[in-house]
């Protein structure tokens, strides 16, 4: 039986949706998080849901929260703010060849919801060729957006109910993801070398109190995962040519 | 206030996600740039996870009584084994929830 068009744009709704399932629940403790710290620090209702709706960045919110509460500086604030974002400007940069040739409503669409989990679902070479693989990218981004409102509306509600969450180890539940996301990934060496010095580099800029490590050392490490494939492939070469 | 702050994050964040898949932005990206990117996902994501494992209030931590080592272990194994993501979320998190209540 063929499909038609709509029913396979349903399946492709179906599969993104159930693909970014487990990322959608992994972010369930943080989403709770940024709602109930969010009422602890004397934000109002209207601008602790806002903070989701628009800003749809965890790691923003949650350092933003406490930087409006201690009265920081507004560029401050900001400066911090594009510091912690700067990493996605290097999802832009990867996913641009594929994008930018294609109306806004997908540009637009895809660039809104280009989360950290959006972009490992999407990093492979095949993803986002040809329409249907555009809606199920819109799909998995999208049903993750309406979870993470979602959660932080439960911890919005449940606000000062809830005890100081700060202090739970709610971040293990992401960084479990991010290992799963990225452990079958390392098929061959210089995807090896490249998780190796990413792990080294930022823990090192972390304990320094660099706030650019994190994009820093994801830069260095890319060049070393390049080069070593660039050496390897010169190697392959040699070796046919002496053969 | 608040709320323009929020709208002025709002702008940063989006802004930063978006601008590189802007048609007018004059630049284009070679082949070696696209080898180098698609390097991206791995480096990013682990060096968002690998801090949350070893560092604990500045300080760093690879003591074998770190709930966050022990189960980061699990998951590594679990995923590198099974390669399924709900298997290793469930493995490493229950691991996690019994070594913080046994250890602490």
């Amino acid at each position: 039986m063929a499909l038609n068009q709509k029913q396979a744009y349903l399946i492709m709704i179906q599969k993104g949706f159930i693909a970014m399932l487990p990322l959608s629940l992994a972010v369930l403790p943080w989403g709770v998080l940024c709602g109930s710290l969010a009422i602890q620090r004397g934000f109002s209702v209207l601008e602790a849901i806002l903070m989701p709706v628009l800003i749809f960045a965890g790691a923003v919110q949650l350092v933003v929260i406490e930087l409006i509460s201690d009265n920081t500086p507004l560029a401050t604030i900001l400066f911090t703010a594009f510091i912690i974002s700067s990493r996605h400007f290097l999802y832009g940069l990867a996913l641009r060849d594929k994008l930018k040739n294609l109306p806004f409503k997908w540009r637009g669409g895809i660039g809104f919801l280009l989360t950290d989990e959006l972009f490992a679902l999407c990093g492979e070479s095949n993803a986002l060729k040809g329409k249907l693989k555009l809606v199920y990218a819109i799909s998995a981004g999208g049903s993750f957006y309406l979870c993470w409102l979602l959660w932080n509306i439960i911890g919005i509600t449940a606000g000062s109910y809830l005890p100081d969450l700060t202090n739970l180890g709610l971040d293990f539940a992401i960084a479990v993801t991010f290992i799963a996301l990225v452990v079958p990934t390392i098929t061959n060496l210089p995807v090896l070398i490249t998780v190796l010095i990413a792990g080294f580099l930022s823990v090192i800029f972390k304990i320094a109190n660099w706030e650019l490590g994190l994009v820093i050392s994801s830069l260095i490490a890319m060049f070393c995962g390049y080069l070593t494939a660039h050496k390897q492939t010169r190697l392959t070469i040699k070796r046919n040519k002496s053969l | 206030m608040i709320l323009l702050t929020i709208v002025l994050l709002a702008c940063i964040t989006f802004f930063s996600r978006y601008l590189f898949l802007h048609p007018k932005l004059p630049l284009r990206i070679g082949a070696k740039v696209t080898h180098l990117l698609s390097f991206s996902a791995p480096a990013v994501l682990t060096a968002i996870w690998v801090p949350i494992i070893f560092i604990k209030d500045n300080n760093f931590n690879s003591s074998l009584t770190n709930p966050y080592l022990l189960a980061a272990t699990v998951a590594i194994i679990t995923s590198y084994k099974s390669q399924n993501i709900y298997l290793t979320l469930a493995t490493s998190i229950s691991t996690f929830i019994l070594l913080r209540l046994f250890l602490t």
